[in-house]
C-alpha cells in the first residue's frame, strides 16, 4: 500500500486531496499549503466526502506504473487532475524517450483523468480552481 | 490568502495575422498551427489585384504551451497578446486546444 | 566560476588525478559529468573540501566514438552513481567501474540518449506545424523545426 500524505481543502474539509509529486509541479501545490488553500488531514476531519488525487509533474516510464497503482487504490468516484503540462501531455518533454506524454497516454499504466489543468506550471489558484470546480476570478 | 494572480493566455488578434508562420516555426513545443490560403483582392483604381493571405484556422494546443512568450515577443504585426485569462482547465484533452474562436479575448469559453 | 579552476588531465592520469584531490584536501565529489562537443567528449567532475567553499574543477577528453575512462569509484565512491548516469545517457565505457547496471533508463537499449547525434524520435515522427509547402522551400538550418538538428535528417551533416 503506497502512502499519501493527505490534504484537505481549507474552505471544504469535506473534500480530501491527494498529491502524487512527481516534479516541479508539486511545489505549486506545496504554494497552495502555505497560501492556506489546503491544509494537512487530521485525525478530527472524518470520512471525506469526496477525494480528489493530483498528479502533479512527469510521469516517466519506470513511474506510470505507480502512478496507475495509487490511482487503482483511490477509492471509487476519486476526481484525478492532470496539474500542469507534463501531466497534460508531457510538456516540454513531450519529446523524451522515457517521458509518458500525459499520465493518460495509451497503454497499460495510463490513468483516466477527469480534469486538466494546463500550465508550466499553473498557479495554485488553478489548482484549487480544479479542485473545486470553480473558475478562478480574473 | 494572498490575492489571486491571474494566469495570462495568448490572444490572437485575427486581423493583425499574415499568415507568416512564424510563430508556429518558432514554438519549442510546436504546440501552435495554422492554416491559410491566398485571395486576390481587387480594390478601385488598383492596376491589377493585390494577393493577400486569409487564415482559416489557427490553433494553440494549451495542454502544451509552456506559457513561455517566445510566439508574442516574435510576431511581427503584434497579432498575438498575453491577457488575463479565466477558464483555462478542461474536462477533455481536445478541449485544451484553443481555436480561433476561443483565441479571441477568453471570454468565449467562459 | 567553474571555468576558473578548470584543470585538465590526460584521460591516462584521470584517476590519478583524482586521488591527489582527493588526497590533497577536496574529498567530496560534487558532480561527474560529460559535455557532448561533437567529436569529442568532454568528462568533467567537480571535487571539493568539507566546507564546500573550495573546490577544483577536473576535465579530460574522450573520443566520441569510442568513449573510454577509468572509473573513479576505487577513488571516490560517489562516484559509481555518477559513472552508471553517465554510461547509459552518453555511451561512456568506465573501466573497473564495480557495479556497472544502468541506473536510471529500463529496457530502452538504443543510442545514448543524451548524445547531441541520438535523435529525439518523437520529433522526427510528429508532422512539424511549421512545414511550408513545398518542403523544398525550406531549406536553411533556422527553418529546421525547433528541437531538431541537422544530423538527424536523411543526409544531414554529421
Amino acid at each position: 500500500m503506497t502512502e499519501i500524505a493527505w490534504l484537505r481543502l481549507a474552505a471544504d474539509p469535506g473534500v480530501r486531496v491527494g498529491s502524487l509529486p512527481l516534479a516541479c509541479c508539486a511545489l505549486e501545490v506545496e504554494s497552495a499549503v502555505r497560501q492556506g488553500a489546503l491544509r494537512a488531514e487530521t485525525a478530527a476531519d472524518g470520512h471525506p466526502r469526496e477525494t480528489v488525487l493530483l498528479v502533479a509533474g512527469t510521469v516517466t516510464a519506470p513511474l506510470a506504473p505507480l502512478v496507475r497503482m495509487v490511482v487503482d487504490q483511490a477509492p471509487a468516484g476519486t476526481r484525478v487532475v492532470a496539474f500542469g503540462a507534463c501531466a497534460t501531455s508531457g510538456g516540454p518533454y513531450w519529446d523524451a524517450p522515457s517521458v509518458r506524454p500525459g499520465a493518460d497516454a495509451a497503454g497499460a499504466a495510463g490513468v483516466p483523468i477527469d480534469v486538466y489543468v494546463p500550465g508550466c506550471p499553473p498557479p495554485p489558484e488553478a489548482l484549487v480552481a480544479a479542485i473545486t470546480g470553480r473558475e478562478v476570478a480574473p | 490568502m494572498t490575492a489571486p494572480t491571474p494566469h495570462h493566455f495568448i490572444a490572437l488578434i485575427e486581423d493583425a495575422c499574415t499568415s507568416c508562420l512564424i510563430c508556429v516555426q518558432e514554438c519549442p513545443t510546436w504546440c501552435i498551427s495554422l492554416d491559410s490560403h491566398h485571395e486576390e483582392v481587387s480594390e478601385p483604381g488598383a492596376r491589377r489585384p493585390r494577393t493577400v493571405s486569409v487564415l482559416d484556422d489557427f490553433r494553440i494546443d494549451y495542454g502544451l504551451c509552456m506559457y513561455c512568450g517566445i510566439c508574442v515577443d516574435l510576431c511581427p504585426f503584434d497579432a498575438l497578446e498575453w491577457r488575463p485569462r479565466v477558464g483555462y482547465q478542461a474536462e477533455g484533452r481536445d478541449d485544451l486546444v484553443h481555436d480561433i474562436a476561443r483565441l479571441d479575448g477568453g471570454t468565449s469559453d467562459g | 566560476m567553474i571555468a576558473d579552476d578548470m584543470l585538465e588531465v590526460a584521460v591516462a592520469e584521470w584517476a590519478e588525478a583524482a586521488r591527489e584531490a582527493r588526497d590533497g584536501g577536496l574529498p567530496f565529489l560534487e558532480l561527474l559529468t560529460v559535455v557532448d562537443r561533437g567529436d569529442e567528449l568532454d568528462v568533467v567532475a567537480r571535487m571539493s573540501d568539507a566546507s564546500g567553499r573550495l573546490s577544483l574543477g577536473l576535465m579530460t577528453r574522450v573520443a566520441a566514438d569510442a568513449p573510454r575512462i577509468e572509473s573513479l569509484a576505487a577513488v571516490l565512491p560517489a562516484a559509481s552513481w555518477h559513472e552508471r548516469e553517465v554510461a547509459e545517457m552518453f555511451g561512456v565505457v568506465f573501466d573497473g567501474h564495480p557495479d556497472p547496471r544502468p541506473l536510471l533508463l529500463r529496457g530502452t537499449a538504443g543510442a545514448p540518449p543524451l548524445r547531441r547525434g541520438t535523435p529525439l524520435a518523437v520529433r522526427l515522427e510528429r508532422a512539424w506545424p511549421g512545414e511550408v509547402e513545398p518542403a523544398s522551400r525550406r531549406r536553411s538550418r533556422q527553418q529546421l523545426p525547433p528541437g531538431v538538428r541537422p544530423e538527424w535528417l536523411p543526409g544531414g551533416s554529421a
